[in-house]
C-alpha cells in the first residue's frame, strides 16, 4: 500500500495538451456490447459534455475512461500511456470521479469525507497543502457551514455537493463528473457547473455527463453524443446541438433557439 | 449483470471446494487415531481385572409370570424372560451376574463387559430409539429413571413390551435393592438373594482390607472430557460420594458446599478445596492425555493430589454402576488411593 | 516516513482530542482491570502477597510465596488473564477490521465462516476423540478448519478477479449453514460425554488458560494487531464504496484478502484457544464508533482495547460470580452485552435519528 519512494507531484500539463484519448472503445459484458465504438478525446483546460439518451452508454464510458473496466477492443491512453499501465496510486494522482450517487458506509463528519481526497497525494510534497486545499474545496461547494456533521446526516443535495468537493479536494488534472447536477436545485447547478468551468480555466480537463442539454450548451466547450454505446457526433456546442441530429438521438422532436440575449442555445423538446 | 456463464461456473465451483474442504477432513479424522498414542497412564501402575463380570454358577429358571412396582409408579407382569433388553451397562450387569446372560439380546453402549461384547448395540443411554429397541422383539426391557427420552420408553410400552424402571442407582445401600427387583422381574428371586448376599459380603470384605488412615483423604471425583473444555466436580448427587465414603475418604465436592452431580469449577476454586487425591473415569483421563496431560490442566497440578500424583482410575462403565461388580471397584479405588499399603 | 504524513494529515482538533481521550481512557481502565483480574480469584491471595510476588519476579525486592499459592498467581490466574486481553483484543480488533473492510456495521468475523469453520474442526476432534497432537489438537483443528473455511468462502465467493460483497456474505451464509450441519452430524454420532464437552466448548471458556496457549495466541494477536493499522487510511477511503476508494488509489481487492487474511488469523486463533466468544467482534467496533466517531486510525487499536477491557472484565465475572462453579464466559458476554448493545441502539437513533 505504501510506496517506498517518495512519489513525484505530476507537472500540470499545459493547456492544450491532449490529456486523455479514447480510441473506437469496445466493451461487452455478459454478451451484451454496451459500448460500440466510442472515440473521445479530451485536453487540458476544456469541459468536454457527455450526452446522450438513457442507456447510451454515458456512465459505463466514464467507467472505462477512469479505469474501473478495461475496454474489450479499443484503447484509453492517458497523457499518451494506456490506462492499463497505471497503478491505482499513481492513476488517482491524475484523475478524480464523481459518482452518480454518494453513498457512505460510516458516518464520517463531511469535511472528513472532503479529506479522503487528499488520501493520493499522502506523503507527496503536496501534503503540506491538504488543509488549505479542503477548505478551498469546500467553500467552492458552498458546503463549509455543514463541515463537521455526519455525511450521512445531511440532505441529498448538501451530500452531493460535499462529494463534490471530495474530487475538487484530490486536484487532479482530470475531472470526471457523472452527472453531478442530478440531485441539485436550480442555483446549486449553476455552482457546480460555475466550479467546473473554473477548474477548466486554470488548465484542467473536465468530462462530464449531463441530461440538461441547455445546461451542456451553457458551460461546454465540447459536446459529445452519444447513442447504441457509440459517438455519432463531437464538435463544439453550436455544431452537435442541431435539432434534426437531436431529434433524432433522443426519438422525440427537439427545437434549439438561439437565447434571445446571449445567443447560447437553447434546446426544448417539441410540445403541442 | 453477472453473465449466466460466470454464476453457471461459480455454482459448479462451490461444491467442489466444499467437498475439496470435507474429503480433507475426513482424512485427517481418519490418521488421527492411528498417530495418537492411546495408551492409558494410570497414576500408580496397578494391573485392572479384565472387563468381565462372574455370573453365578448354573442358570436359574425363571419362574414366571411375576408382577413388579416399576419406578415410575406402574405394576408390570413380566411373562417371559427369553428376550431381555436392559438399556444401560448397570442393569446388564445385573442379568449376566444373574445367570440370565443368554437371553440378554441386545445392549447399550456403556455394557462393556466382554461377556456381552457380541451383542450388537442398539441405543445410547440418553438416545433411546423406540424403534431400534422393538426391532429386537424384547418380551422384558429395563430401564433406569434416567433413561430416556420419556416418549421412547411409552412408545415400547405402547408396543406391549413390559417396560420396568428402576430408580438410579446413587449409592452403595442401592445395591441390594437393585438385585432384588431385577431378580424378581426375571422370575428369580432365589438367585437375586444369592447374588445379593455374595455382594454384600464381598463389599464387606474390600472394606475390611482398607488400611487404617489417621486422616481421612479428601478425594475430587473430576469429569474431564479433553483438555479444551472445563472440568466438571462432582457434588452430592454425583454418585461417587458413596464410594469415596467406602474407602475411607471425603467427597471434596460436597465439602466445597457443591449441589446438584457435577458442577463447571474454576481451576483456583478446584486449589482452594485441595483434594489429597483425584478420582477420574479412565477414558476421561485418557482423553487429558493421562496423569501427566491432567497436571497440564490449570489448577490440577496445585493441588495435594497434583503434587503427590495421587490419581485414582476406574473404567467408565464400572464406576458408578453400583451392581454386584462394586466390591471390585472399591478393592480398585482402595488399591490406587492407598498405594503404599497395597503394596 | 508514516509519521511525517500523519502529522501533516492530522485532522481538525475537534474530533483528534475526543478519540485520544477514548483511547488513553480505555487503556487505563484495561490496565487497571488487569490488575484487579490478577488480585481476584477463588483461593485468596493478599494483595501484599501478590505485590511481593511480582516484585520478587521482576528483580525488584519482594518474596516468592509459599509453593501453592505462588503457582496459583503465576500458573493459573495470570495466565487466564493474559489469555483474555490477548483473545479479546484479537477479536474486538478483527471486529472492526471486518465492519470496515465489509462497509457494514453489521458484519463480524463470523460472516465469513471463520468461527463454524472452527467448530467444526473443534467439534470432529471432539466427537472422533482425535488426538495427534495431545493437548492441542483440538485447538490446533479448530484453528486449521477456521482458516480453511474463511479462504474456501473467500475462493467460492470470486468471479472474474473480484469479490462481490453481497456474493462473499451471501457465501458465508451458505458455509456457515453447511458447517452447522456437518456440527449437527458430529453431533448426531456423538456419545453423551462427547456431546457435552462440545456443548462446554461451544459456550466459550478460558478456563484451560496456560502459558502454553499464551504463546500460541501471541503471534497472531502480535501480526494481527500490528499490520491492522496501517490499514486504518485505505479503510476509511472504503467507506465511500469500492469504485470511489479505487479512484483514490486503493487497491482493493488486494487489500481486502490480506485484511480477511488478518481477520481469519486473529480470530481462528482466538477461537481455537477459548472456544465460541460471541458479542466482543459485533458490538465493542459498534460501540465506539458511537462513543468517538469512525476513523479507523481511532477505531482499530481503540477495539483491540476496548476487547481486551471488556474479556478481562467478564471473564474475571465467569470466574467469581458463581464461585466455585465457573460461568460459561461467551455466554456471560453476550448475556450482558445484548441488552446493553440495544440500550444504546435506541439511545443513538433517539439522538441521531438512525445511522446510513
Amino acid at each position: 500500500m505504501r510506496l517506498r519512494t517518495r512519489p513525484e507531484v505530476p507537472a500540470r500539463p499545459a493547456p492544450g495538451t491532449e490529456l486523455l484519448t479514447a480510441e473506437a472503445v469496445r466493451l461487452t459484458v455478459g454478451g451484451r456490447e454496451l459500448l460500440a465504438g466510442a472515440d473521445v478525446r479530451v485536453t487540458a483546460g476544456e469541459v468536454v459534455a457527455l450526452l446522450g439518451p438513457n442507456g447510451a452508454g454515458k456512465s459505463t464510458l466514464l467507467s472505462v475512461l477512469a479505469g474501473d473496466l478495461p475496454p474489450t477492443a479499443g484503447e484509453v491512453r492517458l497523457l499518451g500511456r494506456p490506462l492499463a499501465g497505471y497503478r491505482p496510486p499513481e492513476l488517482a494522482r491524475h484523475r478524480a470521479l464523481l459518482p452518480q450517487s454518494a453513498a457512505l458506509s460510516f458516518p464520517f463528519p463531511a469535511d472528513e469525507v472532503v479529506r479522503m481526497g487528499r488520501a493520493p497525494w499522502s506523503g507527496t510534497a503536496a501534503a503540506a497543502e491538504d488543509d488549505a486545499v479542503v477548505a478551498e474545496a469546500m467553500a467552492a461547494t458552498e458546503s463549509t457551514a455543514f463541515a463537521g456533521r455526519p455525511f450521512t446526516a445531511l440532505s441529498g443535495g448538501e451530500r452531493a455537493r460535499v462529494a463534490l468537493a471530495r474530487v475538487l479536494a484530490q486536484r487532479t488534472a482530470l475531472l470526471l463528473l457523472d452527472e453531478p447536477t442530478a440531485a441539485l436545485d436550480l442555483r446549486h447547478q449553476e455552482l457546480v457547473l460555475r466550479v467546473a468551468r473554473a477548474r477548466a480555466a486554470a488548465g484542467d480537463a473536465v468530462v462530464v455527463v449531463l441530461h440538461d442539454l441547455t445546461l451542456a450548451a451553457a458551460y461546454a466547450d465540447r459536446v459529445v453524443l452519444l447513442t447504441g454505446g457509440a459517438t455519432v457526433a463531437d464538435g463544439p456546442v453550436a455544431e452537435v446541438l442541431r435539432a434534426p441530429l437531436l431529434s433524432e438521438v433522443y426519438g422525440h422532436p427537439v427545437e434549439v433557439l438561439p437565447h434571445p440575449r446571449t445567443g447560447v442555445p437553447l434546446v426544448l423538446p417539441e410540445r403541442d | 449483470m453477472l453473465s449466466s456463464s460466470t454464476t453457471r461456473s461459480r455454482a459448479a465451483l462451490g461444491p467442489a471446494l466444499l467437498l475439496l474442504a470435507l474429503g480433507l477432513l475426513l482424512t485427517l479424522t481418519a490418521c488421527g487415531p492411528s498417530t495418537g498414542s492411546t495408551g492409558a497412564a494410570t497414576g500408580t501402575g496397578v494391573t485392572k481385572a479384565p472387563d468381565t463380570v462372574e455370573p453365578l454358577p448354573g442358570e436359574p429358571a425363571p419362574q414366571l409370570p411375576a408382577t413388579v412396582a416399576s419406578a415410575d409408579g406402574r405394576q408390570v407382569t413380566v411373562a417371559s424372560a427369553d428376550r431381555i433388553v436392559p438399556l444401560n451397562g448397570s442393569l446388564a450387569e445385573i442379568v449376566f451376574s444373574l445367570g440370565l446372560g443368554p437371553k440378554v439380546i441386545a445392549r447399550d453402549v456403556s455394557t462393556t463387559f466382554q461377556q456381552a461384547a457380541a451383542l450388537p448395540v442398539i441405543t445410547q443411554a440418553h438416545d433411546v430409539s423406540a424403534e431400534g429397541v422393538l426391532s429386537m422383539h424384547p418380551t422384558l426391557v429395563l430401564a433406569d429413571r434416567s433413561t430416556g427420552p420419556a416418549e421412547a420408553i411409552e412408545q415400547i410400552r405402547a408396543a406391549g413390551v413390559p417396560l420396568i424402571v428402576l430408580d438410579d442407582a446413587k449409592k452403595l445401600g442401592d445395591v441390594g435393592p437393585r438385585i432384588d427387583t431385577v431378580a424378581a422381574a426375571l422370575g428369580v428371586p432365589d438367585a437375586g438373594r444369592q447374588l445379593k448376599e455374595r455382594t454384600e459380603q464381598r463389599i464387606t470384605q474390600a472394606r475390611a482390607a482398607l488400611p487404617a488412615v489417621d486422616r481421612h483423604p479428601k478425594v475430587a471425583f473430576l469429569y474431564l472430557r479433553g483438555s479444551a473444555s472445563v472440568f466438571l466436580l462432582g457434588g452430592p448427587a454425583s454418585g461417587a460420594g458413596s464410594l469415596i465414603e467406602a474407602v475411607g475418604g471425603e467427597d471434596a465436592g460436597t465439602a466445597a458446599g457443591l449441589s446438584g452431580d457435577f458442577t463447571p469449577l474454576t481451576s483456583e476454586a478446584l486449589v482452594k478445596a485441595a483434594p489429597d487425591a483425584i478420582l477420574v473415569m479412565s477414558k476421561g483421563l485418557d482423553s487429558v492425555g493421562g496423569v501427566d496431560g491432567l497436571l497440564k490442566l490449570p489448577g490440577v497440578a496445585q493441588t495435594p493430589a497434583g503434587l503427590d500424583r495421587r490419581v485414582v482410575s476406574i473404567e467408565d462403565g464400572q464406576l458408578l454402576s453400583y451392581g454386584p461388580r462394586t466390591p471390585q471397584v472399591i478393592r480398585e479405588i482402595a488399591e490406587q488411593l492407598y498405594p503404599a499399603a497395597a503394596k | 516516513m508514516t509519521t511525517a504524513v500523519q502529522k501533516k494529515t492530522v485532522p481538525l482538533a475537534r474530533p483528534r482530542s475526543r478519540t485520544t481521550l477514548v483511547v488513553v481512557g480505555l487503556a487505563v481502565a484495561l490496565v487497571l482491570c488487569a490488575l484487579l483480574a490478577a488480585g481476584i480469584g477463588a483461593y485468596r491471595i493478599p494483595l501484599g502477597d501478590i505485590l511481593a510476588s511480582f516484585a520478587h519476579r521482576l528483580g525488584l525486592g519482594g518474596h516468592p510465596l509459599d509453593r501453592v499459592p505462588e503457582s496459583v498467581l503465576w500458573n493459573v490466574r495470570l495466565p487466564r488473564v493474559v489469555l483474555a486481553l490477548l483473545v479479546g483484543g484479537s477479536l474486538g480488533c478483527a471486529g472492526a477490521l471486518m465492519q470496515g473492510v465489509f462497509g457494514n456495521p453489521l458484519a463480524e468475523p463470523a460472516v465469513i465462516g471463520v468461527s463454524s469453520g472452527g467448530a467444526v474442526g473443534a467439534v470432529a476432534c471432539i466427537v472422533l476423540g482425535l488426538d495427534a497432537f495431545g493437548n492441542w489438537t483440538i485447538t490446533a483443528f479448530a484453528f486449521a478448519t477456521g482458516l480453511l473455511t474463511v479462504f474456501a468462502v473467500y475462493a467460492m465467493s470470486r468471479s472474474g478477479g473480484r469479490t462481490e460483497v453481497v456474493t462473499l456474505i451471501l457465501t458465508g451464509v451458505a458455509v456457515n449453514a453447511f458447517c452447522g450441519a456437518l456440527i449437527g452430524l458430529f453431533l448426531f454420532t456423538a456419545d453423551t460425554a462427547a456431546i457435552n464437552q462440545v456443548t462446554f466448548w461451544q459456550l466459550g471458556s478460558l478456563a484451560q488458560a496456560t502459558w502454553g496457549k499464551v504463546l500460541a495466541v501471541l503471534p497472531f494477536a502480535l501480526v494481527g494487531l500490528a499490520l491492522a493499522p496501517r490499514y486504518a487510511r485505505p479503510l476509511d477511503l472504503l467507506a465511500l464504496g469500492e469504485r470511489p476508494a479505487r479512484h483514490l488509489g486503493v487497491d482493493v481487492e488486494r487489500m481486502r484478502l490480506v485484511l480477511i487474511t488478518l481477520v481469519a488469523l486473529l480470530t481462528a486463533a482466538a477461537v481455537a484457544v477459548s472456544g465460541i466468544i460471541s458479542f466482543v467482534g459485533l458490538v465493542v467496533p459498534h460501540l465506539l464508533r458511537m462513543v468517538a466517531g469512525p476513523g479507523h486510525r481511532f477505531l482499530l487499536p481503540a477495539s483491540a482495547l476496548g476487547g481486551a477491557l471488556v474479556l478481562v472484565a467478564a471473564d474475571l465475572a465467569a470466574r467469581t460470580l458463581a464461585e466455585p462453579a465457573e460461568l460459561p464466559l461467551g455466554v456471560l458476554t453476550a448475556l450482558i452485552g445484548s441488552p446493553f448493545f440495544f440500550w444504546l441502539l435506541r439511545r443513538t437513533r433517539t439522538k441521531q435519528g438512525g445511522w446510513a
